[in-house]
C-alpha cells in the first residue's frame, strides 16, 4: 500500500502533502495562498477549485501553467509559483515524432463522469451499449459524488455522499462502462467527432451517439476584493474538504444563496474550522413557505433531513446566520479578510446596515451556471430561462438535443440540482441506448421518469425558498475587476458602452473582457446581463461570447498530432 | 437619431466598416464629407485577422492560385508602401497600434524549398523589396526559437505585425470625433440606383428602413458581390472562411512573422505575450447565420505545423481560437469608381487586405475627392468586371 504521505518542493521549500491530494489542497494546508501573480502583479490562489478558473497556475516540474486544483501529488514534485509570461524552457532535444491520435469508436461516449454521466453510462451499457466516460478529472464521481483522495489516521474516513458514489461508479464498472479518467474534451465538431488531451497526449472519439455531461461552475460575485488570494467559491472549499479533508482557514466566512453553503458550513465546522457567519442572500424561511417545505418534505424526505441536520450543526457552533444579506466588498487586512456584507440591493447611505468580520478564508456560493460550452460550440439549440436566469438546453424528455445524435444530461442543460441529474442521466442513457437500437426496459424507465419528476418538484420548491433578486450591479464599483483573467475594471466596460457600443463581441474586442484562459466563463454571464439590461433584450443563444473551441486551455503539444501532408 | 420606419440621408454612404471602409470614412470626413457608415457587425476580415503586416508574395497564394501570380507582382509595390503608410496613419491619429517592422521570415526545410525562396527572392528583390537569403548560422543568431528542421529561410525587411484590436479601436474613436455616423449592427439588403426625382441612391435594410446618398461605396468584404448583385452589376468576390488560435502569454521569443515557403502558416508574437499562429487554414461557414466555424482538421495541422516550427512553445497552452471571413477576388483589389454605375465607388483591397487597407482607403479617397489618385490604378479597375 502506498505511503500516505508525499513530500514536494514549493520555491525550494519542502512541503509535506497527503499523497493523491491536489496541490491546491496541500499548499493551502500548508499556509499558502498565493499561486501566481498577474500581469499587473496582483497575487491570486485558488478560487473556482475545479480546474475552470486558471487562477491557481503554478509551475510543476519544469512545465508552465499547471492548475495547482486539477494536479495530484503522487510523487514527488518541483512546484513554483507562477508569474505572468516567463519564459519557456529549451524544447526537447529529440522529441518522438508526432502520430496521428487514437480513435475510439464505442457506441455511446459520455463527457462527464458526475451523476448525471454515470447514471447514463449504467442504463446505456444495461440495455448492451458500450459505453466509455471520458472526465477532466482523475476520479469518477463528478461534483456531488466526488471521491476522497487520501488516507490516514488523521484523516476523516468517507461518508454516506461518498459512499454512494463509490456505489454507483462499482456499479457502472461492474457492468463494464469504461472510463478514460484525465481526458479532457476540448472540442465537439458537428457532433459526430470529440477532441480531447490527457496523460499521452491528444485523443479521439467518434461515438455513434454522444451524452455531454459537463455539469456546472459556480457564478461570479464580481464585488471588490473577489480575486484575493483566500477568497473562494463555495465549491472550491468544498472539494478541498470532501476530497482532502483540507481546509481553506481557520476563521471562514461564507455568504452565498442556497443550501449547499449551509453543507459546507457543517462540513467545515466538522473540520475544525470556526465558521463565524453565513450570509445568505434570500430571506428566512417564514411560515409563507410552508408550502415548498411540505413539498420539499414530500418529493425528498432524505435532502431534508440531510438540511436539517447541517443546519443543527451550524447552529450548534454558534454560526452567526445573516438573510437577505450579501458580501458587498472584501478587502486585505495583513494577513487576514475584512468582509463587508450588507443587503442585497444597493442604494445609497446604507452604510449603517453594513456588518464587518475578520478572517481567514471567504466562500462565494450564489449559485450555478450551466458548463454547456461544448454543447453551444456544436450549436445545439438553447433558450433562456428568467427565472433561473441561465441558458438552458432545448431538449426532449430524452435528452435529444436540435443536434442529432447529441444528448444532454444533468446541469449543464439548466440546473436541477445531483438528484435531478441522476435520474435525468438514467433515462438520458437509456434513450441514447433505445435510439441506436438496444432493448430497454419500458418498467426501469418509467421509474426513472417518476424520480425525475419528483426531484424536479423538490428542486422548484426549493428555489422557490431560496429565491432572490440576482447580483445587483450596483454593487460593482468602476474600479472592481469583472474579467479575472485580463484584469478588465468595470469602469472600462463603462468606457466602451459610453461610446455607444452596443455588441458584447465589440465590448469584447475593444476592452479585452473575457479574452483570458477562462475564455469568459466568470465576466460572460455578469457582461451578458449588463447588456441585456441596459438595452432592453433577453440573453439568448447568440447574445453572450461566441462559444469556441478549446473550451479549456490545452498545450500546443496536446494539440499537436501527425504532420499534415 | 430614432431608426424605426425611418429614411434617413447622407452625402456618401459607405456599406462595409472593415479596415478599408473605415479608414475611408475617416478620410473623407477629414475633407469635409458628410459619411455615414453602414456595418452588419458579422465577422469580416478585419475584426477576425491576425495583425501581420505582409509585404513578400505569400508561397500560399501562390500555391492556390498560381494564374493570380503576375498579377501579384504587379501589386507587389504596393506592399512596402502599404506598412510605411500604416506607420504614417499611426502617427497621424496619434495613437498605439503594436506596430512592429521587425521583417518576416518564410523558412525552408528541404534544398528544394530554399531554391524556391532564392528566385523568389530574386524576383522580388527586383520589384523594389528588401529581402536577403538566410542560411542556418544566420538562422541560430536571428532566431534561435526555429526548429532543428529549418535549414535556411528568406529574410523580408520591410514585414512587421500590429496589433488589430489596437488600431481598430484607434480607429474607431477617430471616427466618432470626426462626426461620422456609425450604423452599427444594421445589415444593408438592396441597392437602388435612384431615378429622376433625386439623383444618388436608396440603401433598403431590415424593417422598411432606407438610407439615400448621393454617392454609394461598397466596401463589404465578401458581402460586396451579392450587394453589387442587386444592381445587376457582377463583382466575384468569395468568402473565404479562415481560422486562428492563440496562446496564453510568454516572455518574448519570436520577433519576427514566420511563414514557411511551402506550407500555411504564419507565427508571431504579439506585445502581450500571446502566440498568434494561423496561415489561412480553413474554417466552415455553418448554422443559419452562416457562423465561421473552426474545423478540426485545421486546427491539429495549424498547431502542429506551429510545434515543427519553434519546439519550444510545446507547453504552451492555446487558450482560444476563432474564424473570421476573409475576400478573395481574383488575388488584386477593386478600388475606385463603378465603370457602369456613376457615382458608385469600391473599396475590396487584395490578399493580406488588412495590411493593405489604409492604403488603398487613402488611394479611394483620393479618387472620389479628386477625381484621381495622381498614380496609375487602371491595376485595379473594376473594369475587369462587369462592375
Ligand atoms: C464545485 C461544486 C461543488 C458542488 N457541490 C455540490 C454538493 O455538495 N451538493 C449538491 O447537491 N450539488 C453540488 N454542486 C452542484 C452539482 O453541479 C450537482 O448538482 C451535480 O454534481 C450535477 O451533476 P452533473 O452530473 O450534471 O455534473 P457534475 O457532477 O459537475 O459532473 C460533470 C463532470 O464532467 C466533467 N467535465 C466537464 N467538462 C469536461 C470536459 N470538457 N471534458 C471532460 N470532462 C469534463 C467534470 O470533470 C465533472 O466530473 C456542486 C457544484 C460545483 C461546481
Ligand atoms: C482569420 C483571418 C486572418 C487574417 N490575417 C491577416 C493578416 O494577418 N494580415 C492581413 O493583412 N490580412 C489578413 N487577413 C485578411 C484581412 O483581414 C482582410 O483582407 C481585410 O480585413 C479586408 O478588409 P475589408 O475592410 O475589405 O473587409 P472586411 O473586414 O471583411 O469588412 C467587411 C465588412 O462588411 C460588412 N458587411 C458585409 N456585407 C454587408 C451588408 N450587406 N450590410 C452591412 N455590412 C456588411 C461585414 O460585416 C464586414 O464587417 C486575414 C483574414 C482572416 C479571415
Ligand atoms: S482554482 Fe484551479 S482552476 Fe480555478
Amino acid at each position: 500500500m502506498d505511503a500516505p504521505l508525499q513530500t514536494f518542493t514549493y520555491n525550494g521549500q519542502t512541503v509535506t502533502a497527503r499523497r493523491g491530494e491536489s496541490l491546491a489542497a496541500a499548499l493551502t494546508a500548508a499556509g499558502i495562498r498565493t499561486f501566481r501573480t498577474t500581469a499587473k502583479g496582483a497575487e491570486r490562489g485558488i478560487f473556482c477549485g475545479m480546474g475552470v478558473c486558471q487562477d491557481c497556475l503554478v509551475e510543476v516540474d519544469g512545465k508552465p501553467n499547471q492548475r495547482a486544483c486539477m494536479t495530484k501529488v503522487n510523487g514527488p514534485l518541483v512546484v513554483s509559483q507562477e508569474a505572468h509570461a516567463r519564459p519557456l524552457p529549451p524544447a526537447e532535444a529529440n522529441p518522438s515524432p508526432r502520430q496521428a491520435p487514437a480513435v475510439e469508436r464505442p457506441d455511446v461516449l459520455i463527457i462527464g463522469a458526475g451523476p448525471a454521466g454515470i447514471a447514463a453510462a449504467i442504463e446505456a451499457r444495461r440495455a448492451g451499449a458500450s459505453v466509455i466516460v471520458a472526465d477532466e478529472r482523475a476520479k469518477a464521481g463528478g461534483q456531488y459524488y466526488k471521491q476522497l483522495d487520501v488516507k490516514g489516521s488523521d484523516v476523516a474516513p468517507p461518508d454516506p455522499q461518498h459512499a454512494k458514489g463509490a456505489q454507483l461508479i462499482a456499479e457502472a464498472v461492474a457492468l463494464g462502462v469504461e472510463f478514460r479518467h484525465d481526458i479532457t474534451i476540448w472540442g465537439a465538431f458537428e457532433g459526430r467527432q470529440y477532441a480531447g488531451s490527457g496523460p499521452s497526449g491528444a485523443v479521439r472519439f467518434e461515438p455513434r451517439a454522444a451524452i455531454i455531461a459537463t455539469g456546472a461552475y459556480e457564478r461570479p460575485w464580481p464585488v471588490p476584493g473577489w480575486t484575493l488570494p483566500g477568497v473562494m467559491t463555495t465549491g472550491a472549499a468544498q472539494t478541498l474538504w470532501r476530497t482532502a479533508r483540507r481546509i481553506p482557514g481557520k476563521r471562514v466566512l461564507i455568504a452565498g444563496n442556497g443550501p449547499l453553503n449551509l453543507q459546507l458550513a457543517a462540513e467545515l465546522v466538522s473540520g475544525g474550522c470556526e465558521v463565524v457567519a453565513i450570509a445568505e442572500a434570500a430571506a428566512s424561511p417564514s411560515i409563507l413557505e410552508a408550502g415548498s417545505l411540505a413539498q420539499m418534505l414530500l418529493s425528498a424526505p432524505d435532502l431534508i433531513r440531510d438540511g436539517l441536520a447541517y443546519q443543527k450543526v451550524a447552529r450548534k457552533a454558534g454560526v452567526g446566520m445573516h438573510y437577505k444579506t450579501v458580501v458587498r466588498k472584501i478587502e486585505q487586512e495583513g494577513q487576514a479578510l475584512r468582509v463587508t456584507l450588507g443587503p442585497a440591493v444597493a442604494k445609497a447611505g446604507t452604510a449603517s446596515e453594513e456588518t464587518n468580520y475578520t478572517v481567514d478564508a471567504v466562500c462565494l456560493g450564489y449559485g450555478f451556471e450551466p458548463a454547456n460550452e461544448l454543447l453551444r460550440g456544436m450549436g445545439v439549440d438553447h433558450a433562456f430561462d428568467p427565472v433561473r436566469r441561465q441558458l438552458v438546453t432545448i431538449r426532449d424528455d430524452g435528452g435529444r438535443t436540435s443536434l442529432p445524435g447529441v444528448y444532454a444530461a444533468g446541469d449543464c442543460t439548466g440546473l436541477g440540482g445531483a438528484k435531478a441529474a441522476l435520474a435525468e442521466g438514467a433515462i438520458v442513457g437509456a434513450a441514447a441506448a433505445a435510439d441506436l437500437g438496444f432493448g430497454v426496459d419500458p418498467l426501469h424507465l418509467a421509474a426513472s421518469r417518476r424520480n425525475l419528476a419528483r426531484h424536479r418538484r423538490f428542486q422548484k420548491a426549493l428555489w422557490s425558498l431560496y429565491k432572490f433578486g440576482g447580483f445587483d450591479s450596483g454593487l460593482i464599483d468602476s474600479e472592481t475587476l469583472i474579467c479575472r483573467c485580463e484584469e478588465v475594471k468595470f469602469g472600462d466596460i463603462e468606457d466602451a458602452l459610453a461610446t455607444d457600443m452596443r455588441m458584447i463581441g465589440a465590448v469584447k474586442r475593444q476592452t479585452r473582457v473575457g479574452m483570458g484562459r477562462c475564455q469568459g466563463r466568470y465576466c460572460g454571464p455578469v457582461l451578458d446581463t449588463l447588456l441585456a439590461g441596459r438595452f432592453g433584450y433577453e440573453r439568448h443563444d447568440l447574445s453572450g461570447f461566441a462559444p469556441r473551441v478549446p473550451v479549456r486551455p490545452v498545450a500546443i503539444a496536446d494539440l499537436a498530432a501527425e504532420m499534415p501532408s | 437619431m430614432t431608426r424605426t420606419g425611418e429614411v434617413w440621408r447622407s452625402e456618401i454612404a459607405i456599406v462595409g466598416g472593415g479596415i478599408l471602409g473605415s479608414v475611408l470614412a475617416g478620410f473623407l470626413a477629414e475633407a469635409g464629407r458628410q459619411v455615414t457608415l453602414i456595418d452588419s457587425g458579422e465577422t469580416g476580415g478585419s475584426t477576425a485577422n491576425a495583425g501581420s503586416l505582409h509585404v513578400q508574395m505569400q508561397s500560399r497564394f501562390m500555391r492556390l492560385y498560381p494564374e493570380h501570380v503576375p498579377g501579384m507582382e504587379r501589386q507587389l509595390p504596393l506592399y512596402p508602401r502599404a506598412v510605411r503608410f500604416w506607420r504614417e496613419f499611426e502617427r497621424e491619429l496619434g495613437a498605439d497600434f503594436d506596430l512592429k517592422v521587425n521583417g518576416g521570415l518564410m523558412v525552408a526545410e528541404s534544398p528544394d524549398q530554399l531554391e524556391f525562396l532564392k528566385r523568389k527572392a530574386d524576383r522580388e528583390r527586383e520589384l523594389g523589396l528588401s529581402v536577403d537569403i538566410l542560411d542556418r548560422t544566420d538562422l541560430d543568431r536571428l532566431a534561435p526559437y526555429l526548429g532543428p528542421a529549418v535549414i535556411g529561410a528568406e529574410i523580408c525587411h520591410d514585414e512587421g505585425k500590429l496589433n488589430p484590436l489596437k488600431c481598430n479601436r484607434a480607429i474607431r474613436d477617430w471616427l466618432q470625433r470626426l462626426g461620422v455616423t456609425l450604423l452599427e449592427g444594421v445589415r444593408a439588403l438592396s441597392l437602388e440606383q435612384n431615378g429622376a426625382a433625386y439623383s444618388g441612391f436608396t440603401l433598403h435594410f431590415p424593417d422598411g428602413e432606407r438610407l439615400h446618398a448621393e454617392k454609394l461605396v461598397l466596401a463589404a468584404g465578401a458581402g460586396t458581390g451579392a450587394l453589387a448583385a442587386t444592381l445587376g452589376l457582377n463583382l466575384p468576390t468569395r468568402a473565404e472562411p479562415l481560422h486562428m488560435n492563440i496562446t496564453e502569454a510568454t516572455a518574448p521569443m519570436i520577433g519576427h512573422l514566420v511563414q514557411h515557403a511551402d506550407r500555411m502558416i504564419t507565427l508571431k508574437q504579439f506585445s502581450t505575450g500571446q502566440i498568434v499562429i494561423g496561415g489561412g487554414w480553413p474554417a466552415d461557414l455553418r448554422g443559419p447565420r452562416a457562423h465561421p466555424t473552426v474545423r478540426l482538421d485545421s486546427l491539429t495541422a495549424n498547431t502542429t505545423l506551429a510545434l515543427h516550427i519553434a519546439p519550444s512553445i510545446a507547453p504552451l497552452r492555446v487558450i482560444r481560437t476563432w474564424a473570421g471571413v476573409n475576400t478573395s477576388v481574383d488575388g488584386k483589389g477593386v478600388l475606385g469608381p463603378s465603370s457602369r454605375v456613376p457615382g458608385l465607388y469600391y473599396a475590396v483591397p487584395g490578399d493580406a487586405g488588412y495590411t493593405l487597407g489604409p492604403l488603398s482607403a487613402r488611394l479611394v479617397a483620393d479618387m472620389m475627392l479628386n477625381g484621381d489618385a495622381g498614380e496609375d490604378l487602371d491595376d485595379y479597375s473594376p473594369r475587369r468586371f462587369t462592375a
